[in-house]
């Protein structure tokens, strides 16, 4: 089933179209990985979904994207972000404790208001995260006291916080370490059973390592999308396999 | 609710975002009626080249050339004593000063940039005033020179910050460019860095000017308040602020002299809105 | 022409800059220097806390010194939250559009506005159409118009020193735009904003051609019992005991100079300590 459908979408940055005629689908609880070299597109793509890029006077966009039903550009911004969180590449736990980092959002959206609520929505949101065993004896402590790896879960657990329905990450291990990367995916593997992902990253091995499917974009366009294992041992396009097998990119 | 609290908030913020805007419109319209009822009895010509300056004596004699003349000389003197000092203290604060040193120094600029004209003017008038009239050995002290002096000390802050912000703001790498060929750091800042700057640096410059042409208190209690037309830099003088500030109290309201203050204050307005109208497009250019 | 060795050249050129440092920096720091070691013998408990008597020429300078709190304090509570809100909607609303052209226009131009021009405007606004009356109020709202675009320049800088990237993070949780603002973005700004707020209060404090027209008496012999109340200011009467009352005794006008000049410095050196200290102890 098709949790987000993508109709010809066009996006613009300064009147340069940067994404081209793209008609895309990402299915329920599976992860779907974006690879391509840079400037194709990719990351553009993925701050459309949850209409980051609208924050950018310079971007513009034509198409429709669907989630589930509903058409993301009639919906309002705060309703869909809540529905599709996404995680950067770097890290950015807010000036706060851990505490407050993850309370942080279900607070203002009014989703826990009594302190026994918040307190479980913190323990829920940091064990999802594989993050509570570390944290749970200095929760007062501030967030950006943490390691780089503990800071990109303490993100993880912030958008779980909130119960999304996607989340969308953007090249999430770009700053870490192989160790800190592995706990990334592995988490981002448990997510699946709960949520539909889709996961951009320049990293083709990443990929291939947790990928259901995965799709290559070039220049603003779709070049190829398949189940993850069809396309590394046999991609149908040129490019594709000059790009994943590093030819190029 | 959330919603409609955050729309509330929202236009709040929108309308203190234009009230600026309001705010020298009101300010302009307000001098402008003032001034325009001044002008429909006395002239704008004569107003402007009048030589004399008679607001109470019958009948009244409303020509400001003096005042303008006083000020002018007034504000170019200090900038004859404020640029250069000004933009070389930037250039020591901003490329030679050890970091220690630097901070301190900022923060006596920041300092300096506080202490109240008035307070400037008490001390200028009791100790520089007397040097002033023994050394060049004049009948007073109280001239436009003793003005532009106290002047070039209170615009230098503003000379000196701003010039500092753009000199700083000069990449790294055109400095580097120079030192890799062989140019001393001193070479590399005189041909480099200052070209580089001076967009920044005539903003600065243009800044300190409409501060010192908008002084009020100690321009009037050093320079004399003379209504006429000066010889030289070492005569008393009187500016357009000094005259409005000194006479507003004694004028009845809504009469003539009392309107021709606010004339003196439209003319002020508009010398300063171009003057910082200039300052802000340099600003615009050093920016990119 | 002869031509001199670069090192050398230098060298010499360097003497000159720091030369011409010390010449800019020193003249005001002689200016202090002469008011602390001709006033600090006038500064009394009985001078800071009574009332002027002989015509001014004895007593103390307390409704002078109240009158000065009451003024700037009063501007400031009026022109902090209109200059932080403008700030606000600069830095996080605006688009890059002719309106927001104008408002930088208008900001850069209301802080070139000569202070006695505020004074003529307050005069003829506040005390005459609006019939307040020299009165505190008057002077404090002239005060807070004069003061308008440095508040809202400083506050800028202090909401765009928060990293673009909390607001990204706050906005991708759902957050509103305005809820973002109010829980990431102020409170990280407020040590910022609040040290430019004191800073302004100091050099308010100082300003006196604004409230020459608009709040200062002359002399009043008690303290003002409402905002609709004229007052004695400390630079207003700095300026009248030091030109227009003859046989001022001269320890009574570097006392209060040396009141008004300390009011105003120790209130800047404390704001840029302050800052130092902020942005040492930034978490970013």
């Amino acid at each position: 089933m098709d949790k987000i459908k993508v109709e010809d979408l066009n996006c613009f940055y300064g009147g340069q179209r940067v994404l081209e005629s793209l008609n895309i689908n990402v299915i329920k609880n599976e992860i779907l990985t974006i690879i391509g070299p840079a400037n194709s597109g990719k990351t553009t793509f993925l701050r459309t979904l949850n209409r980051m890029n609208d924050l950018d006077a310079n971007y513009s966009r034509k198409g429709s994207v669907f989630l589930d039903e509903d058409n993301i550009f009639h919906m309002n911004m705060e309703k869909l972000r809540r529905r599709v969180g996404m995680l950067f590449a770097m890290p950015i736990p807010l000036p706060m404790t851990i505490y407050e980092n993850i309370v942080y959002a279900p607070k203002r959206l009014g989703i826990a208001n009594k302190k026994s609520d918040q307190d479980a929505v913190v323990e829920q949101a940091l064990k999802d995260a594989s993050l509570w065993n570390e944290v749970k004896d200095r929760l007062d402590s501030s967030a950006m006291k943490l390691s780089g790896g503990q800071q990109q879960r303490l993100c993880i657990a912030r958008i779980l916080a909130i119960n999304p329905e996607v989340i969308l990450f953007d090249e999430p291990s770009s700053g870490l370490d192989p160790i800190s990367t592995a706990k990334v995916e592995e988490s981002m593997i448990e997510l699946k059973k709960k949520y539909t992902i889709v996961l951009v990253t320049n990293n083709v091995k990443q990929a291939s390592r947790v990928g259901d499917r995965t799709a290559f974009f070039l220049m603003g366009k779709l070049i190829e999308i398949d189940k993850t294992g069809t396309m590394f041992v046999s991609p149908k396009q040129k490019q594709t396999e000059d790009y994943i097998t590093g030819r190029f990119g | 609710m959330r919603k409609t609290i955050d729309s509330i908030i929202e236009t709040i913020i929108f309308i203190c975002g234009i009230l600026s805007i309001v705010f020298v419109v009101m300010i302009f319209g307000f001098l402008l009626k003032e001034g325009f009822a001044f002008f429909k009895e006395f002239g704008v010509i004569s107003f402007i080249t009048g030589k004399l300056w008679y607001p109470t004596s019958d009948p009244a004699k409303f020509g400001i050339l003096s005042l303008i003349i006083g000020s002018l000389l007034v504000t170019a003197g200090a900038c004859v004593i404020a640029v250069p000092i000004g933009i070389m203290s930037a250039l020591y604060i901003s490329e030679i000063a050890p970091s220690g040193v630097k901070d301190v120094l900022k923060s006596c600029v920041e300092l300096m940039a506080a202490v109240p004209s008035v307070v400037i003017g008490f001390v200028g008038m009791v100790t520089f005033v007397p040097l002033v009239r023994a050394v060049f050995d004049i009948p007073t002290g109280l001239t436009a020179f003793s003005g532009s002096v106290m002047l070039a000390f209170m615009a230098m802050p503003t000379i000196v910050t701003i010039s500092e912000d753009a000199i700083r703001s000069v990449p790294w790498s055109y400095k580097e460019g120079a030192l890799a060929l062989g140019a001393t750091k001193w070479q590399a800042i005189r041909r480099i860095v200052l070209k580089a700057a001076m967009p920044g640096i005539i903003a600065a410059i243009m800044l300190g000017i409409g501060r010192v042409v908008g002084e009020t208190m100690a321009v009037m209690m050093i320079t004399g308040n003379a209504a006429h037309i000066p010889h030289s830099i070492f005569e008393p003088v009187r500016t357009m602020t000094a005259t409005i500030a000194a006479e507003m109290g004694e004028t009845v309201r809504g009469g003539m002299h009392y309107r021709s203050l606010f004339a003196i204050g439209l003319v002020l307005f508009v010398i300063t809105f171009i003057v910082n109208f200039i300052a802000d497009l340099f600003l615009g250019k050093s920016k990119k | 022409m002869l031509k001199l060795n670069p090192k050398l050249s230098q060298k010499i050129s360097y003497s000159v800059l720091l030369f011409a440092t010390i010449l800019a920096i020193i003249p005001v720091s002689v200016i202090v220097f002469i008011i602390i070691k001709n006033g600090a013998s006038a500064i009394t408990w009985e001078f800071l806390t009574a009332m002027p008597k002989d015509g001014m020429r004895g007593g103390g300078i307390f409704p002078a010194i109240i009158g000065t709190l009451s003024i700037v304090l009063c501007a400031i509570a009026v022109t902090l939250p209109i200059g932080v809100c403008a700030a606000i909607y600069l830095n996080e609303y605006a688009k890059d559009n002719l309106l927001t052209r104008i408002i930088k226009l208008a900001i850069v131009n209301l802080a070139g506005v000569p202070s006695v021009v505020y004074g003529l405007f307050g005069l003829g606004i506040f005390v005459m159409f609006l019939k307040l009356g020299v009165s505190i109020i008057a002077g404090a709202l002239t005060l807070s118009i004069m003061e308008l675009p440095v508040i809202i320049t400083t506050a800028r800088g202090a909401l765009n020193s928060v990293p673009y990237s909390f607001r990204e993070a706050s906005l991708s949780l759902g957050v509103s735009r305005w809820q973002t603002i109010r829980h990431v973005v102020l409170p990280n700004a407020l040590p910022g904003i609040l040290t430019g707020a004191i800073l302004s209060i100091a050099r308010i404090s100082g300003e006196t051609a604004p409230i020459m027209f608009t709040a200062a008496a002359f002399y009043v012999p008690h303290l003002p019992k409402s905002a609709f109340d004229q007052v004695m200011a400390l630079p207003y009467h700095l300026y009248i005991i030091s030109t227009q009352i003859p046989n001022m005794p001269k320890n009574i006008i570097f006392g209060t100079a040396l009141v008004l000049l300390m009011m105003v410095l120790s209130m800047s050196l404390f704001a840029i300590i302050a800052r130092i200290y902020f942005r040492k102890r930034r978490k970013w």
